[in-house]
């Protein structure tokens, strides 16, 4: 007999005593009256009867034991990667404050040092060149007045400008004339040895740089200019190789002995860097005295900003005012 | 000692407050009243020793850890047995040729006797003898081979109402089901078995 899904339904809630009252009399009436209807729910009543009467099967005696073994294992197992992963999280961050402290003590190490090339403080007068001492001059730098005015000690200036060239008689003679035009006086020993002239002149800075401006034109005629700038305490003096008069002009006018050699080792640097380096950017830089490497420096420009107006200092020396000492030396360059 | 304890007749509900506020007698009380249960229907399910024994351990566990969340909603015995049956048909999905393996491993043809009871419980002749099929090893193994080729579902509802004794309320409560799905799950599970059981003595 096929079986009725619903009739097995019935049969089978009937059996579990799932059923309502009204359904069970349902379905004993049903199972009286029709054979067919009470084999199909003896069948399933011994399929029933079968599967309950299998034996139970017990539970391991240890079961309990096996239960606390289990969750001790449990608890060893979440506490071991805890543990692990601090200890691990403890190392890497005191790792990385290591390397984070060590990154700092190099980059302030890095600083500093480029910080004392710039600043490098220049101590004590050159012992061979005795310089008056001027009184302090209030100067404003050229940044638009956002810096207040600040008071600087000049202690003078003292080089030597070196040049070579094959006009030497013309320009022996020109030397000669300038310093007499600018009102100084050679201070030098009369040294024309007939391949070098050496002049020493003695003033203050305006009319130094008045005297280099006047040399101005004798550059066209020069195989090679430099300018020697003498440090303090007898250290080596700064050699400005292929000096331009502009550069020579600016190094005089500083209004003070570092702010003159400082600006002595840009130049000295730029020029050294326009010759090693190919191309012709850096020598068009170099030609404008303001320009960008210059500004890159960032070492303001002096400007005069005292009672007296630059034009006077500079044709009347006033008493006092800082002296500069330049020593001129003429080479003949041999063809 | 443990045995005794578990024998004491003491509420459920009064187990496991003890349990959830940190007895350990009670849990274990719990644990002794219902492994025997479990244990039988776990096996029942997925026919392996072995693996009835860790899946109960494994409720057990469970039990232990979920204790402080449960609610009450439910009966603590649904709950466990919820839980128990969860695993089992989980484990059965995962590795579903272990029971067939410990079926074959333990495969034994019926002898003469149990064939005949067997047949005449399948044509209605008579009324199975339950202590027959208790004594008759042949027979038993028969009908937990045949309850293992059941789909995993079936054969749940199956050994819930005929083996643990379930109503249906309670096993749709275990299993989440609707109270007609187990009517009818039931239904053809018991049809499925009947239909194993002739083909197996053909």
């Amino acid at each position: 007999m096929k079986p009725n899904t619903n009739l097995d339904e019935l049969l089978s809630s009937f059996i579990d005593g799932e059923l309502s009252p009204r359904q069970r009399t349902e379905v004993q009436r049903m199972a009286a009256h029709d054979p067919s209807v009470a084999k199909r729910l003896r069948q399933l009543q011994n399929c029933r009867t079968l599967f309950c009467s299998l034996p139970p099967a017990e539970a391991p005696g240890d079961m309990l034991e096996q239960i606390r073994q289990s969750l001790e294992r449990k608890t060893l197992l979440q506490e071991q990667p805890v543990a692990a992963r601090r200890a691990t999280g403890v190392i890497h961050l005191v790792f990385r404050k290591l390397v984070a402290a060590a990154a700092m003590i190099a980059l302030l190490a890095f600083l500093g040092a480029i910080v004392y090339q710039v600043v490098a403080p220049v101590s004590g007068p050159d012992p061979t060149i005795t310089v008056a001492v001027a009184p302090p001059e209030t100067i404003s730098t050229d940044t638009g007045g956002r810096m207040p005015p600040m008071v600087v000690e000049d202690k003078g200036f003292c080089g030597r400008l070196e040049f070579q060239t094959a006009m030497f008689v013309s320009t022996d003679a020109f030397v000669k004339r300038a310093i007499g035009v600018c009102g100084l006086e050679n201070l030098a020993q009369p040294e024309v040895m007939g391949n070098r002239s050496v002049y020493r002149v003695v003033g203050a800075r305006a009319d130094i740089c008045r005297l280099v401006a006047s040399l101005g034109s004798l550059w066209n005629q020069m195989d090679s200019a430099s300018l020697h700038v003498d440090r303090l305490q007898g250290a080596a003096p700064v050699v400005v190789e292929a000096a331009t008069a502009d550069q020579v002009a600016t190094v005089v006018a500083r209004n003070s002995t570092e702010a003159s050699i400082e600006t002595a080792q840009v130049y000295a640097a730029m020029n050294h860097m326009a010759r090693t380096m190919p191309g012709s950017e850096l020598p068009s830089t170099l030609s404008d005295d303001m320009g960008s490497l210059w500004a890159m420096h960032a070492v303001p420009m002096p400007k005069l900003t005292g009672p007296e107006k630059p034009t006077q200092a500079i044709h009347t020396p006033a008493e006092g005012t800082a002296q500069a000492s330049l020593t001129i030396v003429l080479l003949r360059t041999t063809k | 000692m443990y045995l005794r304890a578990a024998n004491i007749n003491i509420d459920d509900s009064v187990l496991v407050q003890q349990s959830q506020m940190g007895d350990a007698t009670a849990m274990e009380r719990l644990i002794l009243r219902y492994q025997n249960r479990i244990y039988n229907v776990i096996l029942k399910m997925c026919g392996n020793a072995d693996d009835a024994a860790e899946l109960a351990q494994e409720t057990f566990v469970k039990v232990i850890e979920s204790i402080d969340k449960f609610q009450g909603k439910s009966s603590f015995y649904t709950w466990l047995f919820r839980i128990a049956v969860n695993l089992t048909l989980n484990h059965c999905q995962r590795s579903s040729r272990t029971a067939t393996r410990s079926l074959d491993a333990e495969e034994t043809e019926p002898d003469g006797t149990a064939t005949q009871t067997l047949r005449e419980c399948l044509s209605d002749e008579r009324a199975v003898d339950p202590a027959a099929v208790a004594q008759s090893r042949e027979l038993c193994e028969l009908a937990k081979k045949c309850l293992l080729q059941l789909e995993e579902p079936q054969r749940a509802v199956v050994v819930l109402r005929d083996i643990e004794g379930m109503d249906y309320a309670q096993i749709a409560d275990v299993l989440n089901i609707e109270l007609g799905t187990v009517r009818s799950r039931l239904s053809r599970a018991r049809s499925s078995l009947r239909d194993i059981l002739e083909a197996m003595l053909k």
